[in-house]
């Protein structure tokens, strides 16, 4: 195992320069999608260019990948810079360049692969809204690859805070794809602002990493890491960490600032599956395992880490049990799996962290990609109570089984690659020598439980048991224009009964709703991602059974992530040894427990959503007749009422005060302050005329039913955010 | 020089000639000579010699104008101020075709003002001779007046003399206390001068008490200008009241004379008054910028809302100069060019749709994307500009002003003690979200959501009521408005080097006597802390450069 104590120095290398073309390529197929958009090309050229472009960047990738040798800075064109004198501190340097170490290519190796299937799933996904539409989102599309480059190639934290902005507009842009829709309007909005008060915190512990080092380049940074740490100020350091955590939270959706995500599920389904389940969620991760050695300076703030992603994991797990739209329980899933990852990052096993964001992109994506498909043949049916056993359904058996692989994955079944993954975090946590840190990992294998049980809660009730389904209400929101199957238009929901394709009675004159299976786009990339997560799983194995070193640990210590000199020897295998889980040894403890949540989850949720689909609801019932427990389904369901709060002690007060302002500004600053002032020669000439007086009752009367006013508007709008 | 009395005079000249000429011929007239004043001041930047050394201006003394009482016709440029005139140069032209439509009633008057008002801003950056300076400035005012209160909406007088007398009242104090400033010259050295640089040199050997003064009042006069709170009452009204061209000069430009004066007298004038004063300009900048974004969130009024967004956008402007650091004073004259490029194009684009609805209300008017598509994404971009988008130009200044407020700390390891920090910089981020707040607010009522148009004969206005029909979408002519903003906006985000490496040398200049007045006032003050070793250590450092 390598094991370095001090980061490997960057060597400038220009010749590398061609692999920014990962960068160009992606910008230029966005200026190719904005030119198709204005040149109104209705073809699928868009997603070819993309595709391409996208295809290209990952050849790129991988070809940087078979010719690396050592962290590499490699200058593009300088950006932001500037310089007012001679020593150090007195000059800002931000420059366009790249800082390639393997932790680097670890991240584009999986955005890039993903980001070619992804779009070229989207290519069939999103092809009956071919025009202005189709262009937009490979438009955007092209642009979330660019930043996410930017973000995780730059060489300096200027040039990730472009990223960082950059795929928050990507993702503001997709979100908002359906933008007459009020909702997804409203999605794309939270989202980006939820973003921005992460991103304020990045910018501050940026600014507080140049006033102490005075450089914000990776390679100077490490550079002062390595001697020491030390800076010529006394500046509280302790505090970057927790500024920068506070970005990565935003980004990765970690309590508070959680609740964006779930809504984000108004974009399309390519985009949930890209952006907002394997890799933007995960720039917060990668933040965090880029500057690991300034976190590892400060023990408090890894385990304010870990005790987020713990309880981020157990509450969204909590949420996601209690969700019946498919999308939504995958996006609570992904919160809850992302949780995991900063649990490792904090208990100090950034590679378990990495290996997860690795398997967890894959499967994720997968499981996206086939609510996608479900949602795109079943015109925008997403509810579970009302699709059951598509297995059986012709066409829907790729979908069906890759499906099947993804919660395999997702619910951490034994050998699978997520399993491995997510014990390597387990482990590190449970034999930690902090108490807090056991327990955070008692709470985790808890949480893997839970999230097995409502994994296959979805898959038991989807594809699983008698077949019959009821189409979407809403022709799919991207409506087919040609569709082979028209769906009622205006809200009635045409059902179907098994057998369906026999039934052909028409309702009330409307059509019997035909799903329409996916054709080649979407079953090509389903099965090559399930086979893919299969893959992942390949450095486990080579680790476990031929005792080789796991890829992505060779990875991950190659580079900043993994240093080591943490809060305590961070190695994942080296504590286990002695370490002890329920008297076992601490690898086969966990492999048995850690089997026995995954398994135990699976069955309770094949009893109650196979086996006996009736009982669910009646343990509900039960649930909430008793008053003590009653509150329980009721705040899983409400999502613990975080968007409830937020909208009280912050929105609301907000609003309030800008109104408050807003009047103040237009009557008493400027009515009675300004207007008063230029009144007094004017006063002065009129100040024994009796009807001053009214003058000034008149007035006092307007403020009174402007105070009024406002008082009724505000109860009014808090009334209103509730429903 | 002589390209910078052509792209003053031209306009003039111009002016001349659409008095006399017919109204048809008025608009184009005035199209060639704003196009002629660019294409001078083009050819002038593009000659300048000192683009990004130390040599500042090519030292002219002009001809004498009144010789007794020592005023020059001397103008010239330093990267800053010419920066800043191209900007106005840059947009006169644009504002001119966006009036073609607008404005069908008195237009030759409106343009010969529109021309006037192109060369008094363009003079009162070029000047360098303070009397000139001050002619520019408050004659800028005028034609401003006029536009508003013939060309404006409903409450056009109230507004336009408000502006007036506010504004005329705040350069009282500053043209008071350039001839204090003059007159102490005199005083030295016998004779009447108001060479700006002459000024600058006698004023900083004044005592510290006069300097507090003269700093004050000069910055009541800037102030009323910038506009900075509480002194910008009269910015909504001016901007709700005002044709689009109207706004976006205004914003763009005029305002910007208020930052400039800063940066030009105000600062360099009166460092030890500066130094003691930079904390209350710096806590009335950061209270502009949660002040004015939470009216912003408030406001139906897509103009007013922009307009207040105006007042916030110019606190952290002003927070970035008076961190009176590099990186601060660089991102704040970056950012007053930002924001004239992507405040005047909002402008613009609200503009475009009013002119088609006749109102601005967001609540009657929306989802505008379904019938403007063009529209919108010059409007989503705009938008996102001013927000503060890497990678477009709103963000290079932003960054490096809230940067400088930051790091303007007691120890000035950069060269440069500051008394604000990390809290400022902090609640001053908030302004951070609070933007994206607000602007995307208004994005998703004007541009997202369902189409909502308001019933016909919503608001008349009498000076809009002969418009020709204007096609749903941005015509080609409305697209070669904000094309080249748009071009500007992408290009200085990509490639700020220049433009910073060309501002650096003029802000190190602003900032000379700062580092021993600033560590002079944090010696009496307090901070018994900061008579260690490496406050000696950094006045060593900085005496010895």
């Amino acid at each position: 195992m390598i094991h370095e104590h001090s980061i490997r120095a960057a060597a400038l290398a220009p010749e590398l320069g061609w692999v920014g073309l990962a960068l160009l390529l992606p910008l230029l197929s966005a200026c190719a999608c904005a030119l198709c958009a204005a040149l109104r090309v209705k073809s699928k050229a868009p997603a070819i260019i993309t595709s391409l472009a996208l295809a290209g960047s990952f050849v790129i990738i991988l070809t940087a990948y078979f010719a690396y040798t050592g962290p590499v800075e490699v200058p593009i064109f300088q950006w932001m810079s500037f310089q007012w004198g001679t020593q150090s501190f007195q000059s800002f340097t931000a420059d366009f360049a790249l800082y390639i170490d393997s932790l680097t290519l670890f991240w584009m190796l999986f955005v890039t692969g993903l980001g070619t299937l992804i779009s070229i799933y989207a290519s069939e996904y999103m092809e009956s809204d071919r025009g202005g539409g189709y262009c937009r989102f490979f438009f955007g599309i092209s642009v979330f690859l660019f930043s996410m480059s930017a973000l995780v190639l730059g060489d300096n934290l200027v040039m990730l805070y472009l990223g960082w902005e950059g795929v928050g507009l990507a993702s503001y842009l997709l979100i908002g794809y359906n933008y007459e829709r009020p909702s997804a309007v409203a999605a794309a909005k939270k989202a980006f602002i939820m973003n921005r008060i992460g991103d304020l915190g990045l910018a501050l512990g940026i600014f507080m990493l140049w006033a102490n080092y005075g450089t914000l380049q990776y390679s100077e940074l490490f550079a002062a890491m390595n001697n020491g740490g030390q800076s010529s100020v006394d500046w509280d350091l302790s505090v970057i960490p927790f500024l920068l955590m506070l970005g990565a939270f935003g980004k990765s959706a970690q309590i508070p600032l959680f609740t964006w995500l779930p809504d984000a599920m108004e974009g399309p389904t390519p985009v949930s599956a890209l952006i907002h389940a394997a890799t933007m969620v995960t720039a917060g991760v990668y933040l965090i395992a880029r500057l690991y050695p300034f976190f590892e300076l400060h023990p408090e703030a890894l385990a304010t880490v870990a005790w987020i992603g713990g309880s981020t994991a157990l509450v969204a797990a909590t949420i996601g049990m209690a969700q019946y739209d498919i999308k939504r329980v995958f996006a609570y899933s992904t919160i809850s799996q992302l949780g995991y990852m900063f649990l490792g990052l904090g208990v100090g096993t950034s590679f378990g962290a990495c290996y997860h964001t690795l398997t967890h992109a894959f499967f994720k994506a997968l499981l996206f990609l086939t609510a996608g498909a479900i949602m795109h043949g079943f015109a925008g049916q997403l509810d579970l109570r009302k699709l059951s056993g598509l297995r059986q359904l012709p066409g829907w058996r790729i979908v069906s089984w890759t499906m099947f692989v993804g919660c395999l994955w997702l619910a951490a079944f034994p050998y699978t690659a997520a399993f491995f993954s997510k014990d390597a975090i387990l482990l590190q946590a449970l034999t930690s020598e902090r108490g807090d840190f056991r327990f955070l990992g008692w709470l985790g294998l808890f949480t893997a439980a839970l999230t097995a049980y409502y994994t296959f809660r979805v898959w038991f009730r989807v594809c699983a048991g008698p077949l019959h389904y009821e189409g979407g209400s809403e022709g799919h929101h991207e409506t087919p224009a040609g569709h082979e199957t028209p769906v009622a238009s205006h809200g009635t929901v045409a059902s179907s009964v098994q057998p369906a394709p026999a039934s052909h009675s028409a309702r009330e004159g409307h059509s019997v709703f035909h799903p329409h299976a996916p054709r080649l786009a979407i079953n090509g990339v389903l099965v090559i991602l399930a086979i893919g997560a299969l893959l992942v799983g390949v450095p486990a194995y080579d680790h476990v059974f031929a005792h080789r070193e796991n890829w992505a640990q060779s990875m991950i210590a190659g580079s900043s992530a993994y240093q080591g000199a943490g809060i305590e020897d961070a190695h994942a295998g080296h504590d286990a040894h002695q370490a002890t889980i329920l008297g076992m040894d601490a690898h086969t403890g966990l492999t048995v427990v850690g089997s026995t949540a995954s398994i135990g989850g699976i069955v309770i949720a094949w009893f109650f959503h196979l086996r006996n689909r009736k009982a669910a609801d009646q343990l509900r019932a039960a649930l909430m007749r008793r008053y003590w427990i009653g509150w329980l389904p009721i705040c899983m369901e409400n999502k613990w009422y975080v968007d409830e709060v937020f909208h009280v002690f912050f929105r609301l007060p907000m609003w309030v005060g800008g109104q408050i302002l807003s009047f103040g500004d237009r009557h008493f600053l400027d009515g009675v302050l300004v207007d008063g002032l230029a009144k007094i020669p004017l006063g002065l000439g009129r100040l024994f005329r009796p009807l001053y007086g009214g003058a000034l009752q008149g007035y006092a009367v307007t403020m009174a039913g402007g105070i009024a006013l406002v008082i009724a508007w505000v109860t009014w709008i808090w009334v209103r955010g509730f429903n | 020089m002589l390209m910078i009395w052509i792209s003053i005079l031209f306009p003039v000249l111009a002016a001349c000639v659409v008095a006399l000429g017919s109204a048809k011929s008025a608009r184009l007239t005035a199209l060639v000579g704003t196009s002629v004043s660019l294409a001078a001041l083009a050819i002038f930047a593009w000659n300048f010699p000192a683009w990004n050394t130390a040599e500042h201006f090519p030292s002219v003394s002009g001809p004498a104008w009144i010789p007794a009482a020592g005023i020059t016709l001397s103008v010239g440029f330093d990267t800053v101020s010419l920066l800043l005139a191209l900007l106005t140069a840059f947009l006169m032209p644009l504002c001119i075709l966006g009036s073609f439509t607008a404005i069908t009633q008195r237009s030759k008057e409106y343009y010969g003002w529109f021309l006037l008002l192109g060369s008094s801003i363009i003079l009162a950056f070029a000047a360098r001779d303070a009397i000139l300076f001050y002619i520019g400035y408050e004659f800028t005012l005028v034609p401003m007046t006029l536009i508003i209160a013939i060309y404006g909406g409903t409450e056009r007088r109230v507004a336009a003399l408000k502006m007036f007398l506010y504004t005329f009242l705040g350069s009282m104090f500053m043209l008071a206390s350039l001839l204090y400033v003059a007159w102490e010259l005199r005083i030295t050295s016998g004779a009447w001068n108001f060479d700006i640089d002459s000024l600058i040199d006698a004023s900083v050997r004044l005592p510290a008490a006069n300097q507090y003064w003269l700093f004050a009042a000069l910055m009541v006069g800037f102030a009323v200008k910038v506009p900075l709170f509480p002194l910008h009452t009269w910015l909504p009204l001016a901007h709700d009241q005002a044709p689009t061209a109207g706004s976006v000069i205004l914003a763009s430009a005029m305002l910007k004379l208020g930052t400039y004066g800063n940066y030009r007298f105000a600062l360099p004038m009166a460092p030890a008054g500066g130094a003691e004063l930079m904390t209350v300009v710096a806590v009335l900048a950061i209270i502009a910028i949660l002040y004015g974004s939470l009216i912003c969130w408030v406001q139906t009024d897509a103009k007013k809302l922009v307009a207040y967004s105006s007042v916030a956008h110019l606190g952290l402007c002003m927070l970035g100069l008076f961190a009176l650091n590099p990186m601060g004073a660089e991102g704040a004259v970056f950012y007053m060019v930002n924001h004239g490029l992507s405040t005047g194009a909002l402008f613009f684009c609200i503009g475009m749709f009013y002119e088609r609805y006749h109102t601005k209300d967001t609540d009657v008017l929306g989802g505008l994307a379904k019938r403007m598509p063009i529209w919108a994404c010059f409007m989503v971009l705009f938008t996102l500009a001013s927000i503060g988008l890497p990678g477009l130009n709103g963000f290079i200044g932003e960054f490096l002003c809230l940067g400088g407020a930051f790091t303007a700390e007691h120890d000035g390891q950069s060269g440069y003690p500051g008394v604000l920090g990390p809290w400022y910089a902090i609640v001053a981020g908030l302004g951070l979200i609070f933007s994206a707040m607000y602007l995307l607010i208004l994005l998703g009522k004007l541009v997202w959501g369902p189409l909502r148009e308001p019933h016909d004969g919503a608001t008349h206005h009498p000076h809009v009521s002969g418009v020709p029909s204007l096609s749903p979408d941005l015509c080609f002519r409305e697209i070669a408005i904000l094309t080249p903003i748009a071009i500007a906006c992408i290009w200085l985000g990509i490639q700020p080097k220049p433009m910073l490496d060309a501002i650096a040398p003029c802000a190190a200049r602003m900032l000379t006597h700062y580092p021993q007045e600033v560590r002079r006032h944090l010696e009496h003050t307090s901070a018994p802390e900061l008579t260690t070793t490496t406050s000696v250590n950094d006045h060593e450092r900085a005496t010895n450069e």
